[in-house]
């Protein structure tokens, strides 16, 4: 699957905006977790939505302040995944 | 097979005069041992950890987290605590285990998951294992998720019989966990924390006790919210939260109660105890401490 990244951010953008007026005004570089943006119900729908949309698989570990802490953290975590070459199943 | 409960009771001698008054009353009596206690945290100081934790940990952490660990710290400090009901006797459990209620994405209901030993885990480590959990009931793939898509099938009726029988043997034996369903029941404290986005200020909170008796207690976070406070006869603006405890007569009183919620309190609004090693475990304030043992 190949993913431009104005795209992913854009698409992660926006789902993060939807969630409410606390997230309107959002960029792609706010700092979700220093603004008290990110809580469990938020990061658990964005890995859920990654995971529908970009066909990648989380672990627990993949959950760390470096990767959910604004969504063009999550854009750069969406495109690596992607670039990174898969493993035999 | 575990066995999260201790093998004997603890002494009838033991129980405090008036927790048994509760424990031997008659149904006729209508008596209602559920003792709720209410009172506040200093949110800023415990934002504020977790956005340093946050900045440069390996794993995101929530006030769930740390309500966990400061339950289960607290449970360590107050062992008389760490108890359930099986019939008219008390049994301590074996392990400080908290359950916490989630919303499942997969199947779009409310979880529970347990952390067991969990004064024995670092924060950190608390985490890990519940987003681990949530990463997988989000995909419904985990074994316990396939167990609850089996369950839902089953029909009501054989439903209602298979709870029945069960709650009848687990009020009057102290019984093993057996499965990943019953595995819940290695714990007597759950915790809920509902300061997410968009809930509104709390004021008062009853939470509901599960149907196998064993969440004697209960601690839930409200959302934060501002008020205006009197320090140094100053008025000023600070952020809290609402924290409920629910708790059982028939186990503890309201002494007990207070002094634990007391300690919760403390190491929520200074969270840096919360780091506490296992074996230096965190300092109740003066006037905190158990009085009988299990």
């Amino acid at each position: 699957m190949t993913a431009d990244r104005n795209g992913v951010e854009a698409d992660l953008l926006q789902f993060v905006q939807s969630r409410g007026p606390r997230h309107a005004d959002v960029t792609a570089d706010t700092d979700l977790l220093d603004g008290g943006l990110l809580d469990s119900l938020l990061l658990t729908d964005l890995i859920l939505h990654i995971e529908g949309q970009y066909g990648m698989q989380f672990e627990g570990a993949d959950v760390s302040p470096g990767n959910f802490r604004s969504v063009s953290a999550m854009a750069d975590l969406v495109l690596n995944q992607l670039a990174a070459p898969r493993q035999p199943a | 097979m575990k066995w999260p409960l201790a093998d004997r009771p603890v002494p009838e001698r033991q129980v405090p005069l008036y927790n048994r008054f509760y424990l031997h009353a008659p149904k006729a009596s209508h008596v209602d041992p559920t003792l709720v206690w209410g009172t506040e945290i200093d949110a800023e100081a415990l934002q504020s950890f977790l956005r340093e934790r946050n900045r440069a940990g390996r794993v995101v952490v929530t006030t769930a987290h740390a309500l966990i660990r400061a339950t289960a710290l607290a449970l360590a400090q107050f062992p008389d605590m760490n108890v359930r009901m099986v019939g008219r006797r008390i049994y301590a459990f074996r392990d400080v285990s908290i359950r916490m209620g989630f919303v499942h994405r997969g199947s779009g209901e409310i979880d529970l998951l347990l952390v067991r030993a969990a004064d024995l885990k670092s924060l950190e480590e608390i985490a890990l294992e519940i987003w681990q959990r949530l990463v997988q009931a989000s995909r419904g793939a985990g074994s316990r998720d396939r167990d609850l898509a089996r369950l839902r099938r089953v029909p009501s009726f054989w439903f209602r019989q298979v709870l029945r029988l069960y709650s009848f043997l687990d009020r009057r034996f102290r019984l093993p966990a057996l499965g990943r369903l019953d595995e819940l029941r290695g714990g007597c404290a759950m915790v809920n924390d509902l300061s997410f986005a968009g809930a509104p200020p709390m004021r008062s909170y009853k939470p509901t006790r599960f149907p196998d008796q064993s969440d004697s207690l209960n601690l839930t976070l409200g959302p934060m919210e501002s008020k205006v406070v009197a320090r140094s006869d100053q008025f000023m603006s600070t952020t809290v939260m609402p924290l409920f405890l629910r708790a059982d007569h028939r186990l503890v009183d309201a002494y007990q109660v207070g002094r634990f919620l007391a300690l919760v309190r403390d190491l929520l609004s200074h969270p840096e105890r919360l780091d506490a090693p296992a074996d230096q475990p965190a300092k109740p304030d003066a006037g905190a401490g158990s009085t009988i043992r299990p």
